[in-house]
Order: C-alpha cells, then sequence, then structure tokens
C-alpha cells in the first residue's frame, strides 16, 4: 500500500513540475508572441512607392529607374483622384472666381488704355465689362442653381457686343462657361457642408498620397512624403471612405461613435467617384512591395521617429552596458576578494555585508537620483567635468545598481574554489596574492561570468538610473563619453508617453522593444557560451 | 602461540602469517637499502629536526612534545591511527598549517638549522625548500606544461627554454615523461588518477627540494598506480629527504629506511624500520605493527 502511494506520489509530482514548465513556456509565448509579430512589423513590411522614394531620397538607396517608374505608374492613378478633387473645389471656393473675375477687368482696363481708348468710348466699355463682372459675382455667390444659370445665360446677350470680341474681356465667358459646367452637378446650397467635407478629404489625400509634384517641398521631411507603409496607408484610406461621428441610435439611447459612409456627402457629385476608385486601385495608387527594411538597426531616425531606424538607440545601450561592466566587473571581483580572503568576522564585516545585501533591494530610481547628485553634482566638478548629463555618469550609476549581484556572485565563485588548489599553491612557495591571481581567481571565473550574465540583462534594459544621468530622447551620436546618448530603454519610454507622432509609428515602438530583448538575449548567449568554454576548460576538456 | 608479554628483542607474534609477511617485506627492504646508504656523500642533502615540539588547534593539541630527527636521502615513514597527530606533525615542516585560524605552537622545529616558527622565516623560501605532496592528486586546472611550470615562475624563471628544460627534467624524474611528451598542453585533470598524482611529484620537484613531505600519497589510488609511485619513491631518495605519511604498513615497511610511531600525539618510537616491524621496542608500537588495534 505504502509503495503504490509514494509512486503515486512521485508521478503526480513529476506531471506537477512538467505542468509549471508548460505553463512558464506558454505564458512566456503570449507575452512574446504578439510582441515579436508587430516588432517583426518594423523591419518586415509591405511599403509603398512613397518608402522607396523616401529612401532614395534621404539615403540613396534603390535603383532610380524602378523608382521613376513606380512614381510614373502611380502618377497616372492619382491624377484621376487629383482632377477630381480639384475641379470640385473649384465649385466649393468660389472665391477664386471672384478674384479671375475682378483680374479680367483689370487687364480689360489695361487692354483699353494701351489701345488707347478714351473718352466716352472707354466709360461705355469699361461699364459693360463691369456689369458682366458684378452679374458673375452675383453669380457666384448665388446658392440657387437656377438663379445662377439664369443670370450665365442672361450673360451671353453681351457675347456678342463687338467691344467684346476678341479682347480679354472674353474670358469673362471663358469663366461663365467653366462656371455653368459645374453648376451642371453641384448643388451650391450645400457649399458650406461640402467645404468642410472636401477640407478633411483633401488633407487626408494629401497625407496619403504626400504633397503634389507640383507643389513646393514642405520644410519638415514627415511632410514631404505620404504613407510609407501599407498599414498606415489602408488607415488613410479607411479614414477617407468612412468618417467617425456620434449618432443617436434611438431618442433615451447615448450616442454611439458609428463610422458613416462619407461617399453619402457627396453624392451627386463628381467627387464621388473618387471613393470606390480609392478602394478599387489601392494597388495602383500605393505600388505596394513587400521590403525587408534591415537598415532599420542601423539608421537614425528622422522627425521623431517618424521616419527611420533605432541604430543611435542600439548602439547608444551597447556603449552603456559595455562601460558599466568595465567599471563593475573588477570592482565587484575585488571586494569579493576582499570579502572573502582578508576580511574578518566581526560585526563591522557583518554590518557590510548586509549593506551590500540590502543594497540589491533599492529600487532603480533612487539610484537614477543617487547618480545625479553624486556623480553629476558633487563628483564632476570636483574634477572639473561639466556637469551635465553623459555617458560616464551613467554607466557609473548601472555600475552601481548592479555592484551587489556581481559581489554576491563573485564571492560565492571565490569560496567554490577548492582548498586543495589553494594548498598546491601555497605549498610551492607562492604568496596569497600570487595564488588568488594565479589560481583561485581563474578558477572561479565560471562563478563570476555568472554574476556577469546577470548583471548584462539588468543593465542593458533599466531606465530609470539613466534617466537623470545620461539618456536624451533627442540628439546625435554621442562624440565622447561626457556627451548624452539615446537608449533603446528611454527611447521606448519616451515614444510610450510621447505625442501624436508617436502614435503614429506604434512599430518603432514595438520594434525597440523587440530589439531590446533580443539584443540582451544575445549578450546573455555569449556570456553564458564563454562560461561554458572556460568551464569545460577547468574540467579538464 | 603465546602472546610476548615482555618488551624485550624478540616478542612472539600473534599472527605468524602476518609476521612472515612483514618480516619478508622488511628483508626486501633491506637489501635495497644498503646501497642507498652508500650514496650518502652525492647528495647535497639538509636535517629536519624537532625539539619538543607541539602543535595546538586552539587548546587541544595536535602533537604533544615531539623530538626526532629525520636524517638525510632517505626515506622516513611515519605510521600510526587516524587521529595521532601524524599530518600535523608533517604539515608542520612546510608550515601549510598556517591556513587554520587559530593555531599556536611550542618547541622549536628546525629545517636545515633554522628554526621556521621563528618571527622572521622566509616562508616563500621555505615552501620551495620543502616540497609537498597531498594525498588528493590535486593538480591545478591548467595545462601539463603550466602546472609544473608553476614553482619555477615563482622563482622568477621566465625564459621559455628554461623552463621546458625543467619541466622536462622534473617529468622525467616522477617517471612520467614518456606518458605525457607528445602533449604537454593537455590539461591536467584529463589524466588518470595515478598520472595526476605523480604530476603532482613532478610538479613538488619542480622547485629544486631538498626535502619531500608526502601525505598519505597512495591512498588514493589502485594499487599499480601505487606500485609505480613507490618505485619512484625508492628513487628519489638518493636525492632527496622524503618524509612519508601513511596507513599502510606494508608500504611503510617497503619504501622506508627509518619509521616513526605517532600515538595520540605523542611519538611513541622512532627507529629504523627493520627494528620497528620485526623487533617493536614498546608494547604499543607490537599492538600497531601486529595489528591488535589501529
Amino acid at each position: 500500500m505504502k509503495y503504490n502511494l509514494r509512486a503515486i506520489f512521485d508521478k503526480g509530482f513529476t506531471i506537477l513540475t512538467a505542468a509549471s514548465v508548460v505553463l512558464m513556456v506558454l505564458v512566456l509565448i503570449a507575452v512574446l508572441g504578439p510582441m515579436i509579430s508587430r516588432g517583426m512589423s518594423a523591419v518586415f513590411f509591405r511599403s509603398t512607392v512613397e518608402f522607396r522614394r523616401m529612401q532614395f531620397d534621404l539615403h540613396h538607396r534603390g535603383d532610380e529607374a524602378t523608382i521613376s517608374d513606380e512614381i510614373a505608374q502611380s502618377k497616372v492613378h492619382r491624377d484621376f483622384v487629383y482632377s477630381r478633387i480639384d475641379e470640385f473645389k473649384k465649385g466649393v471656393d468660389t472665391d477664386s472666381f471672384a478674384d479671375r473675375a475682378k483680374q479680367i477687368y483689370r487687364d480689360f482696363g489695361d487692354e483699353l488704355k494701351r489701345n488707347n481708348v478714351a473718352g466716352d468710348e472707354l466709360s461705355r466699355r469699361r461699364k459693360v465689362a463691369r456689369k458682366i463682372r458684378q452679374d458673375l459675382e452675383k453669380a457666384f455667390r448665388s446658392v440657387d442653381r437656377t438663379e445662377v444659370l439664369g443670370i450665365l445665360d442672361g450673360l451671353d446677350e453681351y457675347a456678342d457686343d463687338e467691344s467684346i470680341i476678341n479682347t480679354i474681356a472674353d474670358d469673362f465667358f471663358v469663366l461663365s462657361n467653366e462656371y455653368r459646367e459645374i453648376a451642371r452637378d453641384f448643388d451650391f446650397s450645400r457649399r458650406e457642408e461640402y467645404a468642410k467635407s472636401l477640407e478633411e478629404v483633401d488633407v487626408l489625400v494629401g497625407k496619403l498620397f504626400g504633397p503634389r509634384p507640383e507643389e513646393p517641398l514642405p520644410a519638415v521631411p514627415m511632410d514631404r512624403y505620404g504613407a510609407t507603409r501599407c498599414d498606415l496607408a489602408n488607415e488613410l484610406t479607411d479614414k477617407i471612405l468612412w468618417k467617425e461621428e456620434w449618432v443617436q441610435q434611438s431618442p433615451d439611447q447615448p450616442m454611439v461613435k458609428t463610422k458613416v459612409s462619407r461617399v453619402e456627402d457627396f453624392a451627386g457629385t463628381k467627387l464621388e467617384a473618387i471613393f470606390p476608385y480609392l478602394e478599387d486601385n489601392f494597388d495602383d495608387l500605393t505600388v505596394p512591395n513587400f521590403t525587408f527594411y534591415w537598415q532599420y538597426f542601423i539608421d537614425d531616425s528622422t522627425s521623431g521617429h517618424y521616419f527611420g531606424g533605432i541604430g543611435p538607440e542600439i548602439l547608444g545601450t551597447l556603449l552603456l552596458t559595455a562601460l558599466s561592466m568595465l567599471f563593475v566587473f573588477p570592482l565587484g571581483v575585488i571586494s569579493a576578494a576582499y570579502l572573502v580572503e582578508c576580511a574578518s568576522d566581526n560585526l563591522p564585516m557583518r554590518i557590510i555585508r548586509m549593506c551590500i545585501n540590502t543594497l540589491a533591494g533599492v529600487p532603480s530610481i533612487v539610484f537614477g537620483l543617487f547618480g545625479m547628485a553624486f556623480f553629476l553634482l558633487f563628483l564632476f566638478p570636483i574634477f572639473g567635468a561639466p556637469s551635465q548629463k553623459c555617458i560616464l555618469a551613467a554607466s557609473l550609476t548601472l555600475a552601481v545598481l548592479t555592484l551587489p549581484v556581481m559581489i554576491r556572485a563573485s564571492e560565492e565563485a571565490i569560496k567554490s574554489v577548492p582548498q586543495t588548489y589553494i594548498e598546491a599553491s601555497l605549498g610551492l612557495g607562492a604568496s596569497r596574492f600570487r595564488t588568488f591571481v594565479k589560481v583561485t581567481l581563474p578558477a572561479a571565473m565560471p562563478g563570476i561570468l555568472t554574476g556577469v550574465i546577470l548583471s548584462l540583462s539588468r543593465v542593458a534594459g533599466e531606465t530609470a538610473p539613466i534617466l537623470f544621468t545620461g539618456a536624451v530622447a533627442f540628439g546625435p551620436i554621442p562624440k565622447s563619453i561626457f556627451s548624452p546618448t539615446r537608449t533603446l530603454s528611454y527611447g521606448i519610454h519616451d515614444l510610450a508617453t510621447g505625442d501624436k507622432i508617436a502614435m503614429l509609428v506604434p512599430h518603432k515602438q514595438y520594434g525597440m522593444v523587440v530589439t531590446l530583448i533580443v539584443l540582451v538575449i544575445c549578450l546573455n548567449v555569449v556570456a553564458i557560451y564563454l562560461r561554458a568554454k572556460i568551464f569545460r576548460r577547468l574540467k579538464g576538456h | 602461540m603465546q602472546k610476548g608479554k615482555e618488551n624485550m628483542p624478540t616478542p612472539a607474534l600473534e599472527n605468524q602469517a602476518q609476521a612472515d609477511h612483514i618480516n619478508s617485506v622488511v628483508s626486501l627492504s633491506e637489501k635495497k637499502l644498503s646501497p642507498a646508504k652508500q650514496t650518502d656523500s652525492n647528495c647535497e642533502c639538509s636535517v629536519v629536526k624537532s625539539e619538543n615540539f607541539s602543535f595546538y588547534y586552539g587548546s587541544k593539541a595536535g602533537v604533544k612534545d615531539i623530538s626526532m630527527e629525520i636524517y638525510p636521502c632517505s626515506v622516513t615513514a611515519i605510521i600510526g591511527p587516524s587521529g595521532c597527530g601524524k599530518s600535523t606533525f608533517l604539515r608542520s615542516i612546510n608550515r601549510i598549517n598556517d591556513l587554520i585560524p587559530n593555531t599556536h605552537t611550542q618547541g622549536k622545529l628546525l629545517v636545515n638549522d633554522h628554526n621556521v616558527y621563528d618571527k622572521n622565516t622566509n616562508l616563500v623560501n621555505l615552501r620551495q625548500q620543502v616540497g609537498m605532496v597531498f594525498q588528493k592528486p590535486n593538480p591545478f586546472p591548467k595545462s601539463i606544461f603550466d602546472n609544473i611550470a608553476y614553482g619555477p615562475k615563482l622563482q622568477g624563471i621566465k625564459s621559455r627554454s628554461n623552463l621546458q628544460q625543467i619541466v622536462e627534467e622534473s617529468l622525467k624524474a616522477a617517471a612520467l615523461w614518456e606518458e605525457v611528451k607528445d602533449d604537454l598542453k593537455k590539461s591536467a585533470l584529463a589524466l588518470s588518477g595515478g598520472q595526476q598524482q605523480r604530476l603532482c611529484i613532478a610538479r613538488a620537484l619542480a622547485t629544486k627540494p631538498n626535502i619531500l613531505l608526502m601525505d598519505e600519497p597512495c591512498s588514493a589510488l589502485d594499487p599499480i598506480a601505487t606500485g609505480k609511485i613507490e618505485d619512484l619513491i625508492d628513487k628519489l631518495q638518493t636525492d632527496y629527504t622524503i618524509v612519508i605519511v601513511t596507513h599502510n604498513m606494508q608500504q611503510a615497511a617497503r619504501v622506508s629506511k627509518r619509521t616513526a610511531f605517532f600515538c595520540l600525539g605523542e611519538l611513541i618510537e622512532y627507529d629504523s624500520t627493520v627494528k620497528i616491524f620485526r623487533n617493536p621496542g614498546k608494547k604499543q608500537t607490537e599492538d600497531y605493527v601486529t595489528g591488535r588495534f589501529g
């Protein structure tokens, strides 16, 4: 009986431990999976022709001929959209018509002067022109189509007037005909609504396609190109086709935000056609293509991370990690050596050991403040260095942060070196110092490297300690250890708490997170491999 | 057979078979020892001499009032039951006991006419003159070459050729050269137990000591390796003063010229091996060597 019970318990134990491992793996996948897949979209994604254009303009990447072809290809289709918008604009923006009428009137007056028409003839002709102009302006202001058409038809009387024919005043009739074309399917009474809706559509189309070829280049790089990624382009297209409105479903229910089709706004007008066109010809308009943007890890970011990569951030993280490990490794090993070899077990030493252990639990933000207060405000001025954020201060702060872990791991490692090695070394006439350096330390290396591995992960990802001591959100690549730097951890924080631009580029954020995770994993793998190699050598293989 | 009760020259031994065995071993070693005696004049030997030497762990005495002289160019064995202070005495000679906290000594322990427990003893010099081999083989986790070169490097020998020569000599002296000469860069931990112990002996020999202390060097080895090490000890005694602590009485009888019997921290008897095993002066000694206790 008892034996069976024990067997059952053993099996239960095995199953329980296996289940917990499986659970941990599942949780890991659930947490990392979405992050990794979204982060990958920063590097593997479908890009539009705008992206390739930007890459060519900024970094001279890509084949010029191909890009020009693509631009030309998309232009054909975009022009359709542009033309429709422009035409519609004319109906909405009657001020331009009025201005043109005024300009024609002035030009006519100048022409009359040039032809030396004077006296009564001059004033008669000018009166005619003025009448036409005033009628046109009245037509432009009117919101009643019948009235407009009536006025325009009435103007035709003057078409045959000899003082008008073959002069600049002919342009009045060109204007009139243009307006008549528009009036055919434009509902002037809805001019206000149209104006507002058109404005929105125009802005969105501008964001989607970028500035028109004939427009001057905007100053900010962000505005020079349209949607560079297909997902962004899809979003914008969606926004063009649908708008979000607060709609009251029924009288006693609260208002709900629903999507309302924008096509209805422009029903019956020439502009209506662009909506299905945008939907159907998306591929032709944006020329999407699958891109492997590996330069993401090298490029600098432009316009506050709207374009570009995270090269400087990666560099900053690596620099900080390397420098802080450089500080903490000797300090930790030497402290551990002292604690093991030389320190006696009296009260002051016990207090010191307790302090070291407590230090491991101090919150990292406290370290950040400490770093700023001690290194930047106190220590640097003593040495005459400027009291500003820099890599040096950040590395020192990170080193202090991770020191307890390093000391503890090194202490364990040094203690576990077999006493026989030390006896053998001393027996051959070596001093204690020599024994430590030549025998104990090499034998303790695997354990010390464990401390390094633990420290690496912590240091690479810490944000709070470098917040005040060395990290910035924007800035050039650091020139020396006395300049601040951007880092992955701080960049993630900055984008997460950032403004509108940050919200437009979620893939950047995920990309940074995934890069940080992968970076830490890589560092760990390298350190673990080194440790395994040293361990094997110590064991005699 | 009757038990011999008197402490007289020829006590009767209870177990005749055992007695015969030891007898034969002692005769063998007798034959071997004679030639060694004649080469006294060849070696630059030195002497270990203890005068009323006591070693205390805290308040407990490890060894008490030991007075004995160890003669040059020979093997001296120290035998006795567990906890009798053999290792303590041995390790005092090169002061490796200093690693243990809370100890103090009384009396004198002279190595080459210099009291090792004197305040201004140069420990580095002492330990280079007095080599030590431990119970469990403890080569460093380095290559064979680096293990043996460790000692000479401490002495300041830096030249590569010098070191190679010393390594070769030491390995040959330890009868290990033929087995490892092809790959001196191999890790020392890859050798077998017996080879490792010979490596440790070679390592101790590399500093050209006069005295070699061996603390139960064969207790962790199989009989064949043990035999090889005993042959080695036999060969080495022409040039070195060897003090060997051993549990194995047959071994003591085989290799040593003189034997000291310790018991409970005191030196009971110290005489030539032949006498100790055939004709022990004290009853305790007799009881021990005949296997009645111990």
